[in-house]
């Protein structure tokens, strides 16, 4: 156990929702609620999850942007929230950073290239300008742009190269984590596999972890080592990407896939039927009881919307779901 | 047609490049005619002791109510005439371009800066900070501008102090409103956020990633405001609680011709002619300088 | 799959070029394809490749005076709509061709009643009175399977759910029964399970009206799941145009397979993705020759000289290569 980075243990957001002059608490969205996870050194784990699942509030949490509610997050062991401001700055902001999604507004439109990917540098450490240069450089060699782009401004580069820049400035600092908020979903198809394949790289050759947060599941299984799928603010499966692909146990893990899995139209009337399912998924603010899934369901049994299921920890996979309280029932459907 | 709305933003950014020729041609006057006359104005204000041919406050009682050189009983030596003690009216108007643009300057420099710092402030630090400076912006912006000039005058006396002190004061509230507005939309941008992870202090993020991106319609603003605080100035003038003569600013010239309108026209013309024409210089520039700062017009 | 249906629309040559003020913008350059009646034709390709502007281009809704079709001819049912007059293309818009747009949670106004919004289109086509107007309504609720149609009428966008709002955006799009609808990637913002749900919608108005459905996209996966036919664009051209299975089986352009093999897929594990390295070239200054040759990994001397013609491979399949002109 020695090799994990970061864990998260329960962790917990709930946006307190007023109404009227006094503010008054009428509830809450519970945009996370209650999930664990952890990333090893050098691996990636993916949040899957559709809008509104929950998965950018639990990596702003990481990125400490956003205050838990409740729960930890322990860095190499360490409780972060017990972190004094100095211990912060200098032990876990530097070593956790973030590309996001959309390289158009990442950055500042006022500053060079050379300027933004030496703004870590600046703000976190004392080297000299000479310094930061040479870094800079040679972090611009390390995503494939050339030295000579070092003083053009954002707006002069494609989207692609745009988001190279955004990893070399994630870079700066030889960060242990870096959190990829849909690091490919605003680029070109043609694009993507660039950007996919260096980010691959850099984590080999610098035993990076990562955390994905993603919706494109075809992404997520070329990116990640385990995945964790979530709905409404949980994780409904968690488990090692590969077993978790091939044998989906959870319902909405097996309609996700069935969703974004390409099928041509001649296999259409073999039996790869798609799971539709029904309806969207309901408000954070008002959770249906029981399983949070089982209003689009299509195996619901009684008990789904009276209980909320347990975590039951299948091979290396870990559902929640009813349909998995007796270890020996497996779903009829499992395929 | 909601069915079939075109695409919104290729039409925008596709506006502009597809004029015509003569829509292309007034496009450009609207630029270079008011930069011009600003231009002129300035360097008018700058020169004013060479270029004024008599002393401005010197009078004349035998001179009086002259008219300008081209209207039947005027002479070459008071090209636009005279006023009512004999003052001639293009040395004063000259004279007055300094007052009446340094003011109008003075002003716009000071309550940029202050409505920009608490804006900035007001938007990215939020909370109680927020509301404080915001419950105080408000309350200024519904504060009677009159009745406060008139106070100061009277506390403190008329003058040009009195004048810039009283623009400024309430002045600064419309600025801070726009920029805590622009604030509010940066604060949530992607790269503040990226500042932020990088662990950038809230100074540093204010000063180095906000206000740089706040600059664009802070101009635009403050172009406009040339215009408005020049008529601001005149109209305190006119109420005789700006400028105290016998030194001259545009508006205490209309104020002075008031009462001789129906026989010496020219005092209170020319210098109205003035104010309107540098309003409308400001505005059209201002105009043209926001065309020209919009990011989805630029491109093309 | 239904046989040699009749053509709704017939594209030849459309050319399509921008007039800025850096230069002629060549948006579309030439390209060429038909749409059968109850046939979804697939448009793909990256942004910038011209498969937004063709869209407009059909509906003639370009941003005047800067965006002009230059060249070509549109034929839709027989008539040929370049010639027709502002007026008479009017008449077109909405009733026989009509768009859903992008984010189709976005393009309802908030103001005004579902039912208005509906009738709006029909009113406006049909010139029909008040009391026919809400059976139209009505009628045009039914067919996106949107239940209880008489009350949904009267409620405002923001009290109907996602799914209905999408639904209610493809009635009004299906009001006057179009012969050909284009979607401009109405799937992009969808979430994946949402996604599934609105191709299968559109399948369903397909098989209840057998109109012909132009689907404009960038993601193959929406292009397996519910085209017949697909066209690949690549800088303002058509390169490749085939049926769906033969573009992901048998594709002979070296754009569309490279762009094939650089999507991961989901079953199976890839542990490096196919690369396309470089850039599409800028459509103010396009290479002589083909345009895909300087990042084509078979470029030949000639790529680089002259365009390539379009080459019929088997029936449906032609592809716009010099590999192929044997």
């Amino acid at each position: 156990m020695a090799d994990i980075l970061l864990e998260g243990r329960e962790l917990t957001k709930y946006y307190p929702v007023t109404k009227g002059l006094l503010q008054r608490v009428i509830g809450y969205v519970r945009a996370v609620d209650g999930i664990s996870f952890t990333i090893e050194h050098g691996k990636t784990l993916s949040l899957v999850g559709e809008s509104g699942a929950g998965k950018t509030t639990a990596a702003k949490a990481v990125l400490l942007l956003e205050r838990l509610t409740s729960g930890t997050i322990l860095f190499e062991g360490k409780d972060v929230y017990k972190f004094s401001k100095s211990q912060l700055k200098t032990q876990y902001r530097p070593r956790v950073q973030s590309v996001q999604q959309n390289p158009w507004s990442s950055m500042n439109p006022r500053m060079r290239v050379r300027d933004i990917i030496a703004e870590p540098l600046v703000v976190n450490t004392k080297k000299t300008k000479e310094e930061i240069r040479s870094r800079v450089l040679e972090l611009l060699d390390q995503v494939g742009l050339s030295p000579d782009q070092a003083d053009y401004y954002p707006h002069e580069f494609s989207g692609g190269q745009r988001q190279r820049i955004a990893v070399a400035r994630a870079l700066a600092l030889n960060p242990s984590l870096v959190v990829l908020d849909e690091p490919v979903s605003a680029l070109d198809v043609s694009i993507r596999a660039q950007i996919m394949n260096l980010l691959k790289d850099l984590q080999e050759q610098y035993n990076l972890s990562y955390l994905v947060i993603a919706h494109n599941l075809a992404t997520v299984r070329f990116m990640s080592h385990s995945v964790a799928i979530m709905y409404l603010g949980q994780i409904v499966e968690y488990g090692e990407a590969e077993a978790l692909f091939l044998k989906p146990l959870h319902p909405y893990t097996r309609a996700l896939i069935s969703a974004s899995i390409l099928t041509l139209p001649e296999d259409e009337d073999q039996n790869v039927q798609k799971i539709i399912l029904s309806g969207e998924m309901p408000s954070p603010l008002n959770p249906p009881p029981g399983c949070r899934f089982h209003t689009r369901c299509s195996e619901a049994i009684d008990i789904c919307s009276k209980v909320p299921p347990e975590v039951r920890t299948i091979g290396t996979q870990q559902v929640k779901c009813h349909l998995y309280d007796d270890p020996g029932v497996q779903s009829a459907s499992s395929k | 047609m909601l069915s079939t709305m075109p695409n919104i933003d290729t039409k925008l950014k596709l506006k502009i490049s597809g004029l015509t020729r003569s829509a292309r041609i007034m496009r450009a006057m609207t630029f270079y005619i008011p930069v011009i006359i600003l231009v002129l104005l300035v360097l008018t204000a700058i020169f004013a002791p060479w270029l004024a041919p008599h002393d401005p406050i010197k009078v004349s009682l035998l001179e009086r109510r002259l008219p300008p050189a081209f209207v039947e009983g005027g002479s070459m030596k008071y090209l636009l005439g005279t006023d009512s003690l004999g003052r001639d009216i293009l040395s004063r108007a000259i004279y007055g371009a300094r007052i009446s643009l340094s003011v109008s300057l003075l002003v716009i420099a000071a309550t940029a800066f202050v409505g920009t710092a608490l804006g900035i402030a007001a938007g990215y630090l939020g909370g109680r900070t927020e509301a404080f400076l915001m419950r105080f912006t408000d309350i200024s912006m519904a504060f009677p501008g009159l009745v406060l000039a008139m106070l100061l005058s009277v506390s403190i006396g008329p003058g040009f102090f009195t004048v810039v002190l009283a623009l400024s004061i309430l002045g600064w509230a419309p600025y801070a409103r726009l920029i805590r507005g622009e604030t509010l939309r940066l604060r949530n941008s992607d790269f503040v956020a990226q500042a932020r992870i990088n662990g950038a202090s809230a100074w540093r993020i204010m000063l180095i990633h906000i206000f740089p991106n706040v600059i664009n319609p802070l101009i635009i603003v403050m172009t406009m405001a040339v215009g408005f605080m020049i008529l601001a100035e005149a109209a305190l003038s006119y109420l005789g609680i700006g400028i105290p003569p016998p030194d001259p600013s545009w508006g205490s010239m209309v104020a002075d011709g008031r009462g001789d309108i129906d026989r010496a026209w020219w005092i209170s013309t020319f210098p109205g002619i003035l104010i309107a024409l540098v309003v409308l210089s400001g505005n059209f520039f201002g105009d043209w300088l926001r065309d020209k700062m919009d990011p989805r017009l630029r491109q093309l | 799959m239904t046989t040699k249906r009749d053509i709704v629309l017939q594209v030849e040559d459309l050319q399509t070029t921008f007039f800025t003020r850096a230069g002629e913008f060549k948006a579309v350059g030439g390209i060429s394809f038909y749409v059968r009646e109850g046939e979804t034709f697939g448009l793909v390709g990256e942004s910038a490749c011209g498969k937004t502007v063709t869209g407009l281009s059909l509906l003639r809704l370009l941003p005047e005076p800067a965006g002009r079709i230059v060249g070509g001819k549109i034929t839709l049912d027989g008539i040929d709509i370049l010639k027709l007059s502002k007026k008479q293309m009017r008449e077109v818009r909405g009733k026989r061709i009509s768009m859903i747009l992008q984010d189709p949670m976005t393009s309802l106004n908030p103001v005004y009643t579902v039912g208005d919004q509906i009738g709006e289109s029909v009113r406006l086509h049909q010139g029909l009175r008040d009391d026919m107007v809400e059976d139209e309504v009505i009628s045009a609720l039914r067919l996106l399977r949107i239940p209880a149609p008489e009350q949904r009428l009267r409620d405002y966008p923001f009290q109907l759910s996602g799914g209905m709002r999408q639904r209610v955006v493809g009635s009004i799009a299906m009001s006057c029964r179009p012969r050909l609808l284009i979607a401009d990637e109405p799937t992009t913002a969808l979430d994946a399970t949402i996604q599934a749900q609105y191709i299968a919608l559109f399948k369903d108005i397909q098989k209840q009206t057998d109109v012909a459905i132009i689907f404009i996209t960038h993601d193959f996966g929406v292009v397996a799941n519910i085209c017949d036919r697909v066209a690949v664009m690549y800088a303002g051209k058509i390169v490749e145009t085939a049926s769906t299975s033969t573009i992901f089986k048998r594709s002979k352009h070296p754009y569309t397979s490279a762009l094939i093999r650089s999507v991961p897929r989901l079953d199976r594990k890839d542990d490096q993705l196919y690369s396309i390295e470089g850039q599409p070239p800028s459509l103010l200054n396009l290479p002589p020759g083909c345009r895909f040759a300087p990042r084509c990994p078979d470029v030949m001397d000639i790529c680089l000289k002259e365009q390539p013609p379009v080459v019929e491979i088997s029936e449906g399949h032609s592809v716009s290569c010099w590999k192929e002109k044997k």
